[in-house]
């Protein structure tokens, strides 16, 4: 186990292969999105990687339509936050689900969207 | 710890500039100065908040650069960065610097020009206030965190969308009455209901504008302030943070942060909500107010939209809030936001409002949140 247990860079090159990891408190039993230092829940320092298998649900989504600087053509564009059954969350795009029928609880999968050199967390139909 | 004071307030009118930000800057504090019938020499020390002058205006090491323009550029200066409640946190530790006996006479304030560049680059820069690696990749956008927010509180709650048009129809309608807000002009619920949505479920006008302007204020010790009877005590002004990213909150339709600020400065000031007169709080879009009327304890979590559509909130209602027009109306100078809101307080306690002034005022709170809902602070300010 090196010493930093996982980077961002370490994280989304997993992601970008299809994969996401958490990592999980070797004291308390904590689960967490990398990359951490000391653990929230008990300030402990014994981390070690987890694999997440992809599933969750929405939490809360949005779909916007005035985009930042370089993402125009891409709007409208769903993003949420969804909670992986594992019990952590995360936010993501969301792709080729119909914008009318995003609600909370609804069930989606992770998926790697890759542009270029940048990975980015989506989320597809379950 | 010394008591401090608030002697002299002073801000732009908000809107679009064809100044540089350290010159918005300077015309306020030009107005702090004379409002605090201090020589400018008599400042100790500048904290100065401005979010966005490296990418919008290519200008970094602002502190020297403000000083310079007031004619005192030998003193300390401290640039401020966190987000849309810079300014405020600039006070507090302004606050902390006089507190501690370190100065006697401190200038705080801040600066914001946005104007000067397109809006999709305003909303490009103001995202770098969101994270970088999980929220910026995926296109979030400040009006989409609180529409992330805004859907929760609903989902929660039954908040309606009509109940948040409530709040910029308000907001507005106050704004109306004060000369230095950007918009001027009263909206209905139809028009706020009507406009296109910017991140479902928010629409334009559930949304503060982008805006130029500054915000200063003059600081002073017991010793220098007791001479003074215009001069509002500070008595209380706390920070509080929450995690970073969206995907670690709690609850999205709670501000932890704001609970955690209100908790520790009505402690500090000895208060409840029940005593305060007036606020000014952070409506950077409307659904911001509803949740942080919740979170500062003036209403039920759930209730803050039923007390917007009811009026509770509106000049004559139970707690007025925003009687300065608010981000909504006023506009949001994101570096001035928090120096401006605790001008508005000022001059509320002074009993100098004019048309917008809560009668018999004595007590007043002040709130700013930054980015993400990360960053928030509450102070409380009253007359003796």
């Amino acid at each position: 186990m090196t010493d930093r247990v996982l980077t961002l860079k370490r994280f989304f090159e997993e992601a970008r292969a299809g994969r996401l990891t958490g990592i999980r408190c070797g004291k308390c039993g904590e689960l967490a999105i990398p990359p951490k230092e000391f653990c929230p829940a008990c300030q402990e320092r014994d981390w070690a990687p987890v694999p997440l298998a992809g599933g969750g649900t929405i939490t809360s989504f949005t779909v916007i339509r005035v985009a930042p600087r370089g993402r125009g053509a891409e709007a409208p564009y769903a993003v949420a936050v969804v909670r992986l059954d594992e019990g952590v969350s995360l936010l993501g795009r969301i792709v080729d689900i119909p914008f009318d029928s995003l609600r909370a609880d609804l069930p989606v999968r992770f998926r790697p969207l890759v542009t270029g050199e940048q990975t980015a967390i989506g989320f597809g139909p379950a | 710890m010394r008591r401090v004071a608030v002697i002299g307030v002073g801000a732009t009118k908000f809107g679009k500039h064809d100044r540089t930000s350290a010159e918005l800057f300077a015309e306020a504090a030009g107005e702090a100065i004379r409002d605090a019938d201090v020589a400018p020499s008599a400042i100790q020390a500048l904290y100065y908040g401005n979010v966005t002058g490296g990418e919008g205006e290519k200008q970094l090491h602002m502190g020297p650069l403000a000083a310079t323009l007031l004619g005192i550029p030998t003193i300390p200066t401290t640039r401020f960065e966190n987000a849309c409640a810079t300014s405020h946190a600039a006070f507090r530790h302004a606050v902390m610097e006089i507190a501690a006996g370190v100065s006697d006479v401190v200038m705080v304030g801040g600066a914001e020009r946005v104007l000067n560049i397109p809006t999709d680059a305003a909303t490009e820069y103001f995202a770098y206030c969101s994270d970088a690696s999980w929220e910026q990749t995926v296109g979030l956008t400040f009006p989409g965190v609180f529409a992330l927010i805004a859907r929760a509180h609903m989902d929660k709650h039954g908040t309606t969308e009509e109940q948040m048009a409530h709040v910029a129809v308000k907001n507005h309608r106050h704004g109306a009455l004060n000369p230095k807000a950007q918009f001027r002009k009263e909206i209905t619920v139809d028009m706020v209901l009507n406009s296109a949505y910017v991140a479902d479920p928010l629409k334009l006008l559930d949304c503060c504008p982008f805006t130029d302007g500054g915000a200063a204020l003059v600081l002073a010790a017991e010793e220098v302030a007791r001479k003074r009877p215009r001069a509002v005590w500070v008595l209380a002004s706390q920070a509080a943070s929450d995690t970073m990213f969206m995907h670690e909150k709690r609850d999205l339709s709670r501000v932890m942060a704001t609970e955690r600020a209100a908790a520790a400065a009505y402690r500090q000031a000895g208060k409840t909500p029940a005593d305060v007169d007036v606020v000014e709080l952070h409506d950077c879009f409307t659904i911001a107010e509803i949740v942080a009327t919740e979170g500062l304890g003036f209403f039920e979590p759930g209730s803050g939209g039923v007390a917007a559509e009811k009026g509770w909130t509106s000049l004559g209602g139970k707690i007025p809030v925003n009687p300065s027009g608010g981000l909504k109306a006023k506009g949001h100078p994101i570096g001035a936001t928090g120096a401006g809101q605790i001008a508005e307080i000022v001059t509320q306690l002074r009993g100098e409002a004019g048309p917008r002034q809560v009668e018999g005022a004595r007590t007043g709170l002040t709130h700013t949140l930054g980015g993400n809902t990360a960053t928030v602070l509450v102070s409380l300010f009253g007359r003796d």
